[in-house]
């Protein structure tokens, strides 16, 4: 039950952190607003189930299309005219702090107009079991697989994935190559807000939702980015379920030496995390173990 | 109307100390530190659960800390009734205390992440303030969480509106810190900032330690944001971690000295007066904005979005500030004054 718990939460934790992994790699910023984009992903699914009576699970496709749409739209809006005026990398994060403020003024009012149940929702009710098996288990890890083959397909078999990947790797020779960085970075901010929030609708299984949720998730978000590498998609996808096994299980046990009041600070987990990748890997554990290994070999 | 003028007053003086602090830090070094809030929390803290744990050891109160901090509020109150001299040093104790304690916070900070670029310090700190925040918020045993801890009234002496009284001292300590801010950026570790600002590599090569430099400047910005949150705390006379949110502590400083213009004191001066007002206005005219467009939700959702697109306009079409960072006065002095010499 409690690993069943910790696997759901990395599971949406590893989509969230591939999100903000693909956005930093093409854009070159860390996208502060990515804990509201999932939380705008929970209200999106609660609106709908509300006013439509769509199930959360049925209605994870229109919450892919519609945050990838937004996510698009923060990347035209608020990102491109600052990249064309050179801003600065403070400059662009600044950018995305207010953006961040923005969502959250818009969640907020979607959430007052829903009513007093959306200020604090949960979905577990919703949910279905296959031998006392939670549905979400199945569902996220679903999504997670199906998300890595289709992204493994879409960047190793399509043309366009050797566009994306040489605009990753190196966006200047990639532009004189003739191909259209700005098309890849769109592309970016499509399935990175999407995923957010897929993984935003989601999260209402696993614990409670309310409208500040996303500040405290950005949290386990850049611990398991970092943790993994921030430029790294495998990293994202280690950090995740390292950040996500370790804020379940050790918060877990740490709530037998300390008592049960600990298990509301397992966010003091990833936190730590976050500042022992830095101390020991600032490039994160992919890259550090890559070093590591080749030290032997010399 | 003059309670509104009150409110401008005492708001400006407690935003334009945090606004300096935030300016020393991110408009002179360069330093993105999206946990501005932190200090401001800490300096709050260190009030009610730092300085007041002492004295209920002193007293021997028993008791939690909500009950026992409301017993030696009573007992704080009366003395500082019977002597205006003892309130008076209280004051200064916490706000000392307060300047230290959050001068270590900050240099303690940002040490991990100190040695790395500007987005690993900005996320390190943003996570930092965000978890210390949310420990705050629920400790019941350490911060009194929901409830808060009672903080005794420095100014119980006085009968009228201590609102004046606050406002008259954050404007105080406001005038000291713009002193010593003016004095740090025409400093040589001023411009060692600037230029670290400017282009790191290049302070690296003349032999500096950015790490010691951000620590060092971590500290003295933290310190004074510390003392904005403890005169904070002092005139809600409560201190309650919930107060301490990222927007208003990190969000809106930084809206503040962009306004204004980063790197320039009179700027940002400007820049929290502007906001200060604007935000005054709409919290008095809030029942009218709701009447009449007959929104279904809370006016500060629209003023959360509203701040937001001002942040976004300002970087895109005046990134410099109403008032731009002028050069460096103490060297063209010199110089002038050199030549004139000759």
């Amino acid at each position: 039950m409690l690993l069943e718990g910790a696997i759901v939460y990395s599971n949406l934790l590893a989509l969230l952190s591939l999100g903000l992994t693909l956005t930093y790699i093409t854009t070159s910023v860390p996208n502060f607003a990515h804990g509201s984009i999932a939380v705008m992903g929970s209200y999106l699914a609660l609106s709908l189930y509300y006013f439509l009576g769509i199930h959360p699970y049925f209605s994870l496709p229109i919450v892919f299309a519609l945050c990838g749409i937004l996510g698009i739209a923060c990347y035209l809006v608020i990102l491109k005219p600052l990249i064309e005026r050179g801003a600065s990398i403070v400059v662009l994060m600044i950018a995305t702090l207010a953006l961040d403020l923005i969502l959250f003024g818009f969640i907020g009012m979607i959430s007052d107009s829903i009513g007093t149940i959306a200020k604090k929702f949960i979905f577990t009710t919703y949910d279905f079991e296959i031998q006392g098996i939670s549905g979400a288990f199945f569902v996220s890890s679903a999504v997670v697989l199906f998300t890595l083959a289709s992204l493994w397909f879409l960047l190793f078999k399509t043309k366009f994935g050797i566009a994306l990947r040489a605009s990753m790797e190196n966006p200047t020779l990639a532009e004189t190559m003739g191909i259209n960085v700005e098309k890849t970075r769109i592309f970016s901010w499509f399935i990175s807000c999407a995923l957010a929030g897929i993984a935003g609708a989601l999260l209402p299984f696993k614990q409670e939702i309310v409208p500040l949720t996303g500040s405290l998730i950005i949290v386990s978000i850049f611990s398991a980015s970092i943790l993994g590498g921030i430029a790294s998609i495998v990293g994202a996808l280690v950090g995740g379920y390292l950040i996500g096994i370790s804020e379940s299980l050790v918060t877990y046990a740490l709530s037998f030496v300390f008592g049960t009041e600990v298990l509301l600070y397992s966010k003091v987990v990833s936190l730590s995390a976050l500042i022992i990748a830095l101390l020991v890997a600032p490039n994160g554990i992919v890259e550090g173990l890559r070093k590591w290994s080749k030290s032997f070999s010399t | 109307m003059e309670q509104i003028l009150l409110n401008v007053i005492f708001w400006f003086g407690i935003y334009a100390i945090v606004s300096i602090s935030l300016n020393l830090e991110y408009g002179l070094a360069g330093i993105p530190n999206f946990g501005r809030a932190l200090a401001v929390l800490f300096g709050a803290f260190t009030v009610g659960g730092i300085v007041n744990r002492i004295f209920i050891a002193y007293y021997g109160i028993q008791g939690e800390l909500i009950e026992s901090s409301a017993e030696l509020k009573t007992i704080l109150n009366q003395k500082i009734a019977e002597d205006p001299i003892f309130g008076i040093l209280l004051l200064l104790l916490y706000l000392t205390t307060a300047a230290i304690v959050c001068g270590a916070i900050g240099a303690i900070v940002i040490l991990p992440s100190a040695r790395l670029s500007r987005d690993y310090l900005a996320i390190t700190l943003l996570a930092i303030s965000e978890v210390s925040f949310m420990v705050f918020n629920y400790s019941t045993s350490l911060s009194g969480g929901y409830y808060g801890i009672s903080l005794p009234d420095v100014f119980a002496f006085y009968a009228g509106n201590r609102q004046l009284l606050f406002a008259l001292l954050s404007l105080a300590i406001l005038v000291c810190i713009l002193i010593l801010a003016e004095r740090i950026s025409n400093s040589p570790f001023g411009r060692l900032l600037r230029a670290m600002r400017e282009d790191e590599d290049v302070v690296k090569a003349y032999g500096r330690n950015l790490m010691v430099l951000r620590v060092k400047i971590s500290a003295i910005s933290s310190a004074i944001a510390g003392i904005a949150g403890a005169i904070f705390s002092l005139f809600t006379a409560n201190f309650i971690a919930s107060n301490f949110t990222r927007v208003e502590w990190t969000f809106y400083p930084f809206l503040m000295v962009l306004l204004g213009g980063a790197g320039n004191n009179k700027g940002v001066l400007l820049g929290t007066l502007v906001f200060v007002t604007v935000r005054q206005l709409l919290t008095v005219y809030k029942y009218e904005i709701v009447e009449t467009l007959k929104i279904p939700f809370e006016t500060v959702w629209m003023e959360y979005i509203a701040f937001g697109l001002v942040m976004f306009l300002v970087l895109v079409y005046r990134p410099e500030g109403l008032l731009k960072e002028s050069p460096v006065l103490k060297v063209a002095r010199r110089l002038r004054s050199s030549e004139s010499s000759r």
